[in-house]
């Protein structure tokens, strides 16, 4: 049967079309779980009596997150061009950047629509979904740049300003194009689960919020199908643009300026400090500046009292404690899991360039599908036990994780490839001498994105199926309008996610200079 | 052309400290090449030739000693245009064409490029690459991108020439062929060369003097006059005198 269908279709295309072809027969004589998972076909004859529903919603979507993926991406690139050329903002913003970086979007969704109206908390979510990603991918590409070129450039006295501008800058924008990329789906899935946790009329979050309790699978499938459509729609735009623009103007040999560093200088002890304490200083502005009522916004210091001083402090604290040991665990393993099969794919990919053509379209349409739009689906595959959290979590960490890697791996230089083939070593050989160190350092920043991403899914999976863990707690909270422990959980996720990444980064530093990596001074 | 200026190293010192070592790369080297000179420096590999040429631009700071470029520091003198400069890597920009990267200089130094599109198409022609103008760096082939860096080092006309073993991609017949004509520009415009290179016949046949430095400490330890006559033409790389003078460098290279 395959043999015959690959006489018909490119070899690229087969894949995708046997898995689709299971599905529909699955679907249809509803072998999968009791019929939670319709045939393909059910799915769009649905999508098509429900036609109507549609345009409003999808158009809300695509405000929001188009706001969002604009207003996000300018301050990103902005913000990516001042830390380069500052080192001092850089360090002072370091805790805001990772705070940005880490928050799970899920744990501020409550605040937001709680504290801002209308379209903004969604906006502000996809805004906030955008951010990093296009903030780094500029600070890499704008430190990454060939040293040899800028000595051309200093060799006729140009100065900071003169290599900025003719090397860096164009240098940084195939880094800058894949941060758009990456951020694209991010903006659909922040202002998705802005209006999923938010309520509002219209918006592909707020549809499924109202069909989840009416038990049909066909509508839940086509609301997760349009919107892993717009997302992997926008991945594909900008997937396109990137390709176009790079033509032949790939790196011609390594360049030495080389590994994805923030810059290190100016790491005194106070602008230490003063990163620490900024979050918490802007985190207090904002509410100061939106005059937002002591009942709903409460500062770090009454997060502080709730959490220690009150009188309800014990019960509170042992709430916390009781859910954190339920989301920890699982947030572990799920992240090694994403990241040992994002990292087994790329090395695959390496090894067998056919593979990852075949593969890639599937796992690029399954991890744009956004993380709510895609609980519901696995919900009714997997039941409410830890197996969905698990499949959530690996799932969410392993999208990113593998288009970093991939991408370091695919960066190694054309010249330092062809070197150990031109002595004979094989594939595995070749990958061990040239490509895992240099893909290294895009392995650990794969680390530490996933790290985060890996508690998000936790708790989504926690608030919309298993009713466990910090999830669950921020639900229950968000019913019981208990604002205190809204926003003490909202900042413990925080924190929480910013140590996993700062555990993920620690070890990297300490790799990287063992193998020399990281330049001195 | 202004009148070309000389260039003046004076005591040159340089270590890099790297993981665990380091390396003295330069020690006490200076070095003067008089307005108008072809001045060849010669070394071992690793032994700071690169470092000496990287220092007198102003692009590598210095533990001690001085550069005067025409009586001025390199960052001066570079940023007015008097210095052209081709690295041993081509550090071609691979989002531009050849002849946008030819011109690159003309841009930072601010001026216009318009003007010099003509002198750009000869300089194309010069180091053999008519036809290439529009190719993007990835589609040439390492001799070709070095030969853009030479055209790319002429661009601004400059004064003053370091040339940081330029021809070293190139075939031995083409590698002749662009000797004959740098000795040919050097001797029209006069301009100061210093040319780092690993051939001793190329340094001989076109230089005035040769500089033999020696490694770790990285220092010049002899600097040989070659009193041939000029124009020195192809028929000069089987003469017996060049052959000597060839020997000795290659004595004080090899330590005899
Ligand atoms: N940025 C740097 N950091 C550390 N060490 C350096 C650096 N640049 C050069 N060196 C060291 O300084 C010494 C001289 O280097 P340089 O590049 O000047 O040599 P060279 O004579 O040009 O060699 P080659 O003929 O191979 O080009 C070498 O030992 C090198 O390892
Ligand atoms: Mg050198």
């Amino acid at each position: 049967m395959a043999l015959d269908l690959s006489r018909w279709l490119p070899p690229v295309l087969l894949p995708p079309v046997l898995l689709l072809a299971a599905w529909e027969v699955l679907g249809r004589f509803d072998l999968v779980a009791s019929g939670a998972l319709p045939a393909l076909s059910e799915i769009l004859i649905r999508l098509w009596v429900d036609r109507a529903d549609y345009p409003a919603h999808v158009t809300a979507t695509l405000l929001a997150s188009g706001a969002g993926f604009v207003i996000g991406n300018l301050l990103a690139v902005l913000a990516g061009l001042v830390f380069v050329m500052s080192p001092v903002a850089e360090r002072l913003s370091r805790g805001v950047n990772i705070a940005i970086f880490a928050l799970p979007p899920i744990a501020i969704a409550p605040i937001l629509t709680l504290t801002l109206e209308g379209m903004t908390p969604r906006i502000v979510l996809a805004a906030l979904g955008v951010y990093f990603v296009t903030m780094q991918a500029t600070v890499t590409g704008l430190t990454q740049y060939d040293t040899r070129a800028a000595d051309v450039v200093r060799a006729y006295g140009g100065g900071r300003g003169a290599v900025l501008r003719l090397v860096r800058l164009r240098g940084a924008v195939p880094a800058i194009l894949s941060g758009f990329r990456v951020a694209a789906p991010n903006a659909v899935l922040g202002a998705i689960l802005a209006e999923f946790g938010g309520g509002g009329r219209f918006g592909l979050g707020a549809y499924l919020l109202g069909s989840l309790g009416r038990g049909e699978p066909d509508r839940l499938w086509g609301i997760g199908l349009v919107a892993t459509i717009i997302a992997g729609l926008s991945y594909a735009v900008f997937a396109l643009i990137s390709r176009r623009m790079l033509g032949a103007s790939i790196s011609l040999s390594l360049n030495p300026a080389a590994a994805p560093q923030v810059p290190m200088g100016a790491a005194s002890p106070l602008l230490g400090l003063g990163a620490i304490l900024m979050p918490f200083a802007v985190w207090w502005a904002l509410l100061w500046a939106m005059q937002v009522p002591d009942m709903l916004g409460k500062t770090p210091w009454a997060v502080v009292d709730y959490l220690f001083l009150a009188d309800t402090a014990p019960a509170a604290r042992a709430k916390l404690l009781a859910a954190l040991a339920e989301t920890l665990p699982i947030t572990l393993a799920g992240m090694a899991a994403g990241l040992a099969f994002a990292f087994a794919l790329a090395v695959a990919g390496r090894l067998t360039p056919a593979f990852t053509r075949a593969f890639l379209p599937i796992a690029l349409v399954t991890q744009t599908m956004p993380l709510v739009a895609l609980t519901p689906l696995l919900v009714l595959l997997l039941g409410r036990g830890t197996a969905v959290t698990l499949w959530i979590t690996i799932s969410v960490t392993f999208f990113p994780a593998y288009v970093m890697i991939a991408q370091g791996i695919a960066q190694v230089p054309r010249a330092a490839l062809e070197l150990p083939r031109a002595y004979g070593a094989t594939g595995w050989r070749e990958l061990r001498l040239v490509t895992l160190p240099a893909s290294l350092p895009w392995l650990f920043a794969a680390v530490k994105l996933t790290a985060p991403r890996a508690l998000l899914g936790v708790m989504i999976a926690e608030w919309l199926a298993t009713g466990r863990g910090l999830g669950n707690l921020l639900n229950q909270s968000r019913g019981y309008l208990d604002f205190g422990m809204i926003w003490t959980v909202a900042a413990v996720s925080v924190i929480l996610s910013v140590a996993l990444y700062l555990v993920a980064q620690g070890i990297e530093r300490t790799v990287l200079r063992r193998m020399g990596m990281i330049r001195q001074n | 052309m202004t009148a070309p200026a000389g260039i003046v190293l004076s005591g040159l010192t340089k270590t890099f400290h790297g993981r665990g070592k380091s390396v003295t790369a330069l020690r006490d080297v200076s070095l003067i090449c008089p307005p108008g000179s072809f001045t060849a420096l010669i070394g071992p590999s690793g032994c700071g030739k690169s470092t000496v040429l990287r220092a007198s631009l102003g692009l590598e700071p210095l533990d001690a000693g001085k550069v005067e470029i025409g009586g001025q520091a390199p960052e001066r003198a570079t940023a007015a245009g008097i210095t052209g400069v081709a690295f041993q890597d081509a550090g071609l920009l691979p989002w531009r064409s050849v002849t946008r990267n030819i011109a690159l200089p003309l841009e930072v130094l601010g001026r216009d490029v318009g003007p010099a599109a003509g002198r750009i198409r000869d300089l194309i022609a010069l180091v053999g690459l008519t036809g290439y103008g529009d190719a993007l760096p990835g589609e040439l082939s390492g001799g070709m991108r070095q030969r853009v860096a030479i055209a790319r080092a002429l661009v601004s006309e400059p004064r003053v020439l370091f040339l940081d073993e330029p021809f070293g991609a190139l075939d031995q017949i083409l590698r002749r062929q662009m000797n004959i004509e740098l000795q040919r520009i050097w001797a029209e415009t006069g301009v100061t060369t210093l040319l780092v290179t690993h051939g001793i016949d190329e340094a001989v046949f076109l230089a005035d003097r040769v500089a033999v430095m020696q490694a770790e400490p990285g220092r010049i330890v002899d600097v040989v006059d070659i009193d041939l006559p000029r124009p020195r033409e192809t028929a000069l790389f089987s003469a017996p005198h060049f052959h000597e003078l060839c020997d000795r460098i290659a004595g004080v290279l090899h330590g005899a």
